[in-house]
């Protein structure tokens, strides 16, 4: 006689497809995490689309597919979108699944708080995007520096209010997020799940929620002061008044708001090289220091995007030290991966590819962060295409290349079935050419003294660069094509996962792909920070039921 | 294909962009500034090419130790049965590349720091002062000989060059007249703001005759591209005559450009 098998719960079945009243009510972090990081799809693709106009509209110069209004619209939309609505919300997302099943709890410390400060996110994304039906974006650059974003010069137009109110929701919604993290963290551990057993995916997420919640406040009080400008007529940012005090609030939120969408990558890279390079982590111990050496370090570093305003040079030169001094634990991190994977047995999948990547191209990103920290050679790269290169170095060769990987790795812990890895290979190889070949000479326009945000350019010499720098653009979003095409087919018809494909060291491997709604049904023992590896070695494991039925 | 083959072809590919990077110096793919006509110009440079020594040395090793990882330590490069040593740390090691970058990094901040002393403080031995303003959208440039030049923007016709004399010491106070703007010519020097409410500073000396060209850094509005700079090195003898232009075309109401 057969056992009888009972019916998984409705809300887990493995399609995306379920009552919209689940998806509108649940507390369950696992479905507000995937609605985090398909709301962050969203917005890349979107983002992506105003970088294609972008790219389109500087491919030659004197181009006029656009007018300099409707670019410097385009141009702050791809920067709100990318920094505020994709990457911080990914990780947001990524982590919201993954840190409470990491830590062997049930669901985050607060449900409830982490479903508003979701929902803040889509109400913080319209908000913003209301401002183009006004026929008047925000067009300051994602930055907003005022006065240009005062009254006077926006011909009381109503985008740079959306804007503001909408960053004031999204730091709300952040400092939510944040707050609920950490006491998640520190009081729903797993028994045996000590502070040096965490996962450094966990600890990444101790540190980015830090973060967030000391600069989420300033970065909320600066758009509460410019509105107080724009609408009862104080004086704090305008031409009378101090339009750099802005520049302070902005960036003290700014320049940590950069760690906040690395760090978690970070975190994402610590985790996959031990388990395809079949190592444990080299050095956790320092690995755990380095991020809270980053966490300090990007708090005293804001004013090294201020150094052309006429800085007191000894401050100057304080914030230049300061600034320099990341490299420092982040160099640490850099040498524990690769002496992580050094005599390992590598397995190239995909999302270790991904992982290397990363670590090939967030280096040229370091790099040119000590040539921008440098005092005097930053008075020629400040503002330039040499900074936009910079930034895409680390946010696009760090961030965005770690969340694919952390999308490939952990796609069938979430949906219990594994991304194409043919679909896969293309993407990345693309996706790694395409990237390098619209930033790397992309810095060679800034020496030479292309400035960003310019809508168009007269000098003949650089059109041939910008005419590479787009079409390999367009390489980047066929890959990022591929990429979705590859994660909607293999949501319901990629190959069944299993609990562990990859033979991973951490909790959420100890569960079924995907996890029930109470995430385990017996907690496994904790005994280092590795504990399935502990389990399996033992014997101890027990290999779960397949929650999915092959196609 | 091999993954191995796979993994050399991108190298190559990437090689190759490099070096087509670093090769069409100034036909938009230079890897360095246009060559510096004014001394803290040429201050900036050095320093650039000081930090690269040290950059290019760390950039080449990393990527050679991930690319021997790759190629080393992969899966099919290993004996079959492998099983990798599970060491944890090292304490020695750690302590190593935490105190190399520190070196590395203290070394290039003071070096900058150096060169920041030398060329970034407000001078008070300048020959002669231009009040720079920026303004929506174009520049305004205030001699003490009492000229004033307005540089009106425009993307597509060349703008009124701002005109100094050769050899002379030339201090730029710089003002905002309503949004921020940045002035920035890279064959002379770094960026200056222009910022509403305070006087920015900088300086330069040109030794020789020649015309540069630079535009506005900060984003000021719709105008923000036309708002081109250019700056023209006179001898003495010619600079003169077109001071005594100048204040000859203001003189008549007729010829005053605004």
């Amino acid at each position: 006689m057969a056992t009888t098998v009972l019916p998984r719960p409705k809300a887990y079945d493995d399609t995306f497809f379920k009552p919209i009243s689940l998806w509108l009510t649940t507390t369950d972090h696992k479905l507000i995490g995937i609605m985090y990081m398909v709301t962050s799809i969203i917005s890349f693709v979107i983002g992506g689309i105003f970088a294609l106009i972008i790219r389109l509209q500087l491919s030659q110069p004197n181009l006029k597919i656009i007018d300099a209004e409707t670019y410097n619209q385009v141009v702050t939309a791809h920067g709100v979108t990318m920094i505020f609505f994709f990457v911080t919300i990914f990780v947001t997302g990524i982590a919201n699944y993954m840190v409470p099943i990491m830590i062997g709890a049930r669901d985050m410390a607060f449900p409830r708080v982490n479903l508003l400060g979701f929902w803040l996110i889509p109400v913080s994304i319209i908000l913003y995007y209301c401002g183009f039906l006004t026929g008047h974006a925000m067009n300051a650059g994602w930055t907003g520096y005022a006065p240009l974003t005062e009254q006077a010069y926006q011909n009381h137009s109503l985008g740079v209010d959306f804007w503001a109110m909408s960053i004031i929701v999204w730091a709300i919604s952040g400092i939510m997020a944040s707050t609920n993290f950490l006491t998640t963290i520190i009081a729903l551990r797993a028994p045996g799940m000590r502070f040096s057993r965490l996962p450094l995916f966990v600890w990444a997420q101790i540190s980015t929620s830090i973060l967030l919640l000391i600069v989420g406040a300033p970065l909320a009080a600066a758009m509460i002061l410019l509105e107080f400008d724009r609408q009862l007529g104080t004086q704090f940012f305008t031409t009378a008044g101090r339009p750099v005090l802005y520049q302070h609030l902005f960036w003290f939120f700014g320049h940590p708001e950069v760690y906040v969408m690395i760090l978690p990558a970070f975190g994402i890279i610590s985790e996959i090289v031990p388990v395809f390079a079949r190592k444990p982590i080299f050095g956790y111990m320092s690995m755990v220091a380095a991020m809270f050496g980053i966490v300090f370090l990007s708090m005293t570093v804001w004013a090294h995007h201020m150094f052309t305003v006429g800085i007191n040079t000894y401050v100057e030169g304080f914030f230049m030290l300061m600034t320099m001094l990341i490299a420092v634990p982040t160099g640490i991190k850099f040498f524990n991966w690769i002496a992580t994977a050094w005599w390992g047995s590598i397995e190239f999948t995909v999302p270790m590819k991904f992982v290397f990547g990363f670590l090939a191209t967030f280096l040229i990103g370091g790099i040119t962060g000590i040539y921008l920290a440098s005092v005097p050679v930053d008075t020629q790269l400040h503002q330039s295409y040499y900074v936009v290169a910079h930034l895409h170095y680390v946010l696009f060769g760090g961030s965005v290349f770690g969340i694919l990987a952390g999308i490939y790795y952990w796609f069938p812990k979430i949906t219990g079935r594994l991304l194409n890895r043919r679909l896969g290979e293309w993407n990345f190889w693309t996706v790694f050419v395409g990237f390098n070949g619209t930033f790397l000479i992309m810095h060679t326009l800034g020496l030479e003294g292309m400035p960003r945000r310019i809508y168009t350019y007269a000098n003949p010499a650089w059109g041939a660069t910008n005419l590479i720098i787009t079409i390999s653009s367009f390489l980047i979003a066929f890959s990022i094509l591929l990429f979705l095409i590859n994660v909607v087919r293999s949501w319901n018809h990629g190959e069944v996962a299993g609990s562990d494909p990859w033979q991973g060291n951490t909790l959420e491997w100890a569960t079924t792909s995907p996890p029930p709604p109470y995430n385990f049904e017996r907690v496994p023992p904790v005994r280092s920070f590795m504990p399935l590896r502990d389990l399996r070695e033992s014997g101890e494991l027990v290999e779960e039921e397949p929650a999915l039925s092959p196609v | 294909m091999t993954g191995r083959a796979r993994a050399l072809l991108t190298i190559g590919l990437a090689a190759a962009a490099f070096a087509l990077s670093s090769c069409g110096v100034g036909g938009g793919l230079s890897p360095i500034f246009p060559d510096p006509v004014s001394p803290n110009g040429k201050g900036i440079y050095d320093t650039y090419v000081g930090i690269s020594v040290v950059a290019i040395i760390v950039f080449l090793g990393v990527e050679f130790a991930l690319l021997w990882v790759v190629l080393r330590y992969r899966r099919s490069s290993q004996s079959v049965g492998y099983v990798p040593p599970q060491v944890h740390g090292h304490t020695g090691l750690e302590i190593a590349w935490t105190a190399a970058p520190l070196v590395i990094v203290l070394a290039i901040a003071a070096y900058s720091f150096v060169e920041l002393q030398k060329d970034f403080q407000p001078i008070s031995n300048q020959q002669m002062t231009v009040i720079v303003s920026g303004h929506q959208f174009g520049w305004q440039y205030d001699y003490d000989n009492g000229v004033v030049v307005h540089q009106e923007g425009s993307i597509t016709t060349a703008v009124t060059p701002f005109v100094v004399p050769t050899h002379t010491l030339v201090k730029l106070q710089f003002r905002g007249t309503d949004v921020i703007h940045s002035w920035w010519v890279p064959a002379i020097s770094g960026k200056t703001d222009a910022v509403p409410g305070y006087d920015n500073f900088s300086w330069l000396k040109i030794d020789q005759v020649g015309t540069w060209r630079g535009e506005c850094a900060e984003l000021c509005g719709a105008g923000h591209a036309s708002m081109q700079i250019i700056v023209q090195a006179m001898d003495r003898s010619d600079y003169d005559a077109w001071v005594n232009q100048q204040k000859a075309a203001s003189a008549s109401p007729s010829a005053s450009p605004k």
